[in-house]
């Protein structure tokens, strides 16, 4: 009996205590969704329930956003720069984990160090580097920074540890060359570490928002979080619009998130074998 | 598979890339200028370009958005890299960090005194962004203040217009408290995290946190302890509404819960958005303080235009801003008209739509008012730590509505400067 109610008293703590973080971490997802379709000044007021401005929104969202090519701006920056930083990243990891030499732990280290230097620090040289070379406004110049990742080399090192290394020394009897071994052993069998990293990487590149602030100059270059960032900092601010444009800004960021996810889970299952 | 017939390929997709990413750099006459708020800065920047190259055709325009924290970021950036080509030919600043950027990045920007006629604009607005006797921006607009009444709520509480005019702050709490009496509204909406309200009471009597030569004046400051003073009563008598954040103030009066508004011009518009509450409203100047120097005149925010000395088009980003904001007066009837924007050029009170009788407030010609207190704002030295101060103040809001002594307040908020300052 006095277990049983503390059990109880246990799950009611428990339950309490995740139904609260569920609530806040949905919360503003939920506020999102209703406030699209509510008009600004229901919005100050704290309306919580959904209203008819939806199609007003997205009208007014398409009518002052060029939203075909802040998007593909987006969509260009991120899926190059997930393709480069999976690319050059995961050789890097293979490398410090497949090649023994005497230095390579105090390089990994000095790698793993440059972790540690927030981006603020790095912002103006890097911005003169890139004025140096004549970049400035341009995608590449948000792209090229973001390739060399030490969190990713780091990453795919840790992940590499689990590599069969038996399947290397098989393929070496085979007759591969280190890069075969690389594209057609390594890849496929770590296909659940690319996909998370993936998810990563591109999150990370889509949401980015310091350095192309910084480093796009233009309209035509800008990405959609600069632009909503700009509808959110009007001096009245249509928050409708804004929310209509945080949804479509999120759409690519879920799909991503829910395509790969199975994918990760293949991988998973498949990289054993 | 070999190699060698990767590699080209590579190549070939690699300089794709780099030529797709690339960007047509700009034409020879054309001006880019950054700024914030698509509805209001950029559309009348736009409206400014458009006239002017209907005179001038060779010239077109570039008015790039972003968010006003994000044009401070970038134009730090590109100032610290010395980066010329990263920055504009036009960049909007907001007053109060006007000086910031003169005094931090000297040369920076392309003094204007010479080709200007400053005499035309509101002596305040030439004052904020003169360092060292030359003057470097175009003033743009003004956040000349007023207080906003519902004439109903008043009149229940026995008020007339009449009684409105020319108030002393604490005949304005007398007259809250009876409001609060006889109607059940309260007197005006309060954020008790925003110092908006200390700014506005403090440079109505000629006083800033800095004085003239930028030195902090805070324990000495006559006007700022009044101002203090005068918000801690208005606490006390509690004759406000608490807000929390700038939206759940503009809620305070939108939903008809309270009886005044007192902020600067650039909240006509949303107060004008509830068209039931048309003819309802009225503008009187603010109430003023009972010390030296005390106004109904002050201000609250407003930014104006700077022209980078880098700048490759730099004379005629300069006659472009002299030729349509220091005299198109019809411009300025324009950007009232669409985007509710009073500018800083005294000229435009002449004008059409500043001569308008405005429905919405009974038939009052409230351009002319603010016009007229445009003139009288009186001028400070916003310095360069306006923000840091201001931060100050907020944090020393709480203790000054649970009663703390405002001598000690003050005392607080000038430690916290000096650290800040040094």
């Amino acid at each position: 009996m006095n277990n049983g109610s503390a059990r109880i008293a246990g799950a009611i703590v428990t339950y309490g205590f995740v139904g609260l973080m569920a609530f806040l971490s949905i919360f503003p997802f939920v506020w999102m969704l209703l406030g699209a379709t509510n008009s600004s000044i229901d919005i100050i007021k704290g309306k919580m329930l959904p209203g008819s401005a939806l199609a007003t929104n997205i009208s007014t969202f398409f009518t002052q956003v060029n939203a075909p090519l802040v998007f593909w701006n987006s969509a260009k920056i991120a899926i190059l720069a997930t393709a480069l930083t999976l690319a050059v990243s995961s050789l890097a990891g293979y490398g410090f984990e497949m090649f023994r030499s005497r230095r390579r732990d105090r390089i990994y280290s000095a790698l793993l160090l440059t972790m540690m230097i927030p981006f603020a620090a790095l912002m103006i040289p890097l911005f003169i580097m890139m004025g140096k070379v004549g970049l400035i406004n341009t995608h590449l110049a948000v792209v090229l920074p973001s390739i060399g990742s030490a969190f990713v080399v780091f990453y795919f090192r840790q992940c590499t540890k689990a590599f069969p290394s038996e399947l290397r020394d098989a393929a070496k009897v085979d007759g591969l060359k280190e890069w075969q071994i690389f594209l057609y052993i390594y890849v496929p069998v770590m296909r659940s570490t690319y996909a998370a990293a993936f998810i990563i990487v591109f999150m990370t590149a889509w949401n980015n928002y310091l350095w192309p602030l910084i480093v796009l100059q233009s309209n035509e270059t800008k990405t959609i979080t600069l632009v909503i960032s700009s509808l959110a900092s009007a001096y009245y601010p249509d928050y409708g619009v804004v929310m209509v444009g945080t949804i479509l800004a999120t759409l690519p960021t879920l799909a991503v998130f829910f395509f790969m996810q199975r994918q990760f889970v293949q991988g998973m299952l498949g990289s054993v074998k | 598979m070999d190699m060698r017939t990767y590699l080209p390929r590579f190549a070939a997709i690699a300089l794709a890339g780099a030529s797709l990413l690339a960007v047509t750099s700009a034409q020879a006459k054309e001006i880019t200028v950054w700024c914030w708020d698509p509805n209001f800065n950029v559309a009348i920047m736009k409206e400014a370009g458009a006239r002017y190259t209907k005179s001038h055709p060779d010239v077109t325009f570039n008015i790039v958005d972003f968010a006003k924290a994000d044009v401070e970021q970038k134009l730090q950036t590109g100032l610290s890299s010395g980066t010329a080509d990263a920055l504009p030919d036009i960049v909007l600043i907001e007053d109060y960090g006007a000086q910031k950027y003169l005094q931090s990045f000297p040369g920076a920007f392309a003094p204007l005194s010479g080709t200007v006629d400053y005499s035309g604009f509101a002596p305040y607005k030439v004052e904020l962004m003169t360092l060292n006797g030359q003057v470097y921006g175009m003033p743009f607009d003004s956040g000349v203040t007023g207080l906003y009444y519902r004439k109903d709520y008043l009149e229940q509480a026995g008020f007339k217009p009449e009684d409105m005019q020319d108030l002393t702050w604490d005949r304005f709490i007398e007259i809250g408290q009876q409001v609060e009496a006889k109607t059940g509204k309260k007197m005006m909406g309060l954020d008790p995290t925003d110092a908006g309200l200390v700014r506005i009471i403090m440079q109505s009597a000629g006083q800033w946190y800095f004085d003239k030569e930028g030195n902090t004046n805070i324990t000495g400051n006559a006007a700022l302890k009044a101002a203090l003073e005068t918000v801690g009563k208005i606490m006390s008598a509690n004759i406000y509404k608490p807000a929390a954040g700038w939206s759940d103030w503009v809620g305070t009066f939108t939903s008809g819960d309270v009886a005044t508004v007192i902020t600067g011009v650039w909240i006509t518009g949303t107060v004008k958005a509830q068209p039931d509450q048309s003819g309802k409203w009225g503008v009187a100047p603010i109430p003023a303080l009972s010390i030296d120097g005390a106004t109904h005149a002050s201000n609250l925010g407003g930014s104006s235009w700077y022209v980078l000395e880098s700048s490759a088009e730099k004379a005629e980003a300069i006659e472009f801003l002299n030729a349509v904001y220091a005299k198109d007066v019809d411009f300025y009837q324009t950007i009232l008209q669409d985007r509710g924007a009073v500018g800083s050029l005294l000229a435009a009170r002449g004008g059409a739509a500043y001569g308008e009788a405005d429905a919405f407030f009974g038939g009052e010609k409230v351009w002319q008012n603010f016009s007229d207190w445009l003139a009288k704002v009186p001028s400070v030295n916003y310095g360069i730590f306006t923000n840091e101060a201001d931060t100050a103040v907020t944090a020393q809001l709480p203790a000054l509505s649970q009663g703390t002594p405002v001598d000690e307040v003050l005392k607080a908020i000038d430690a916290e400067v000096s650290a800040q300052v040094q």
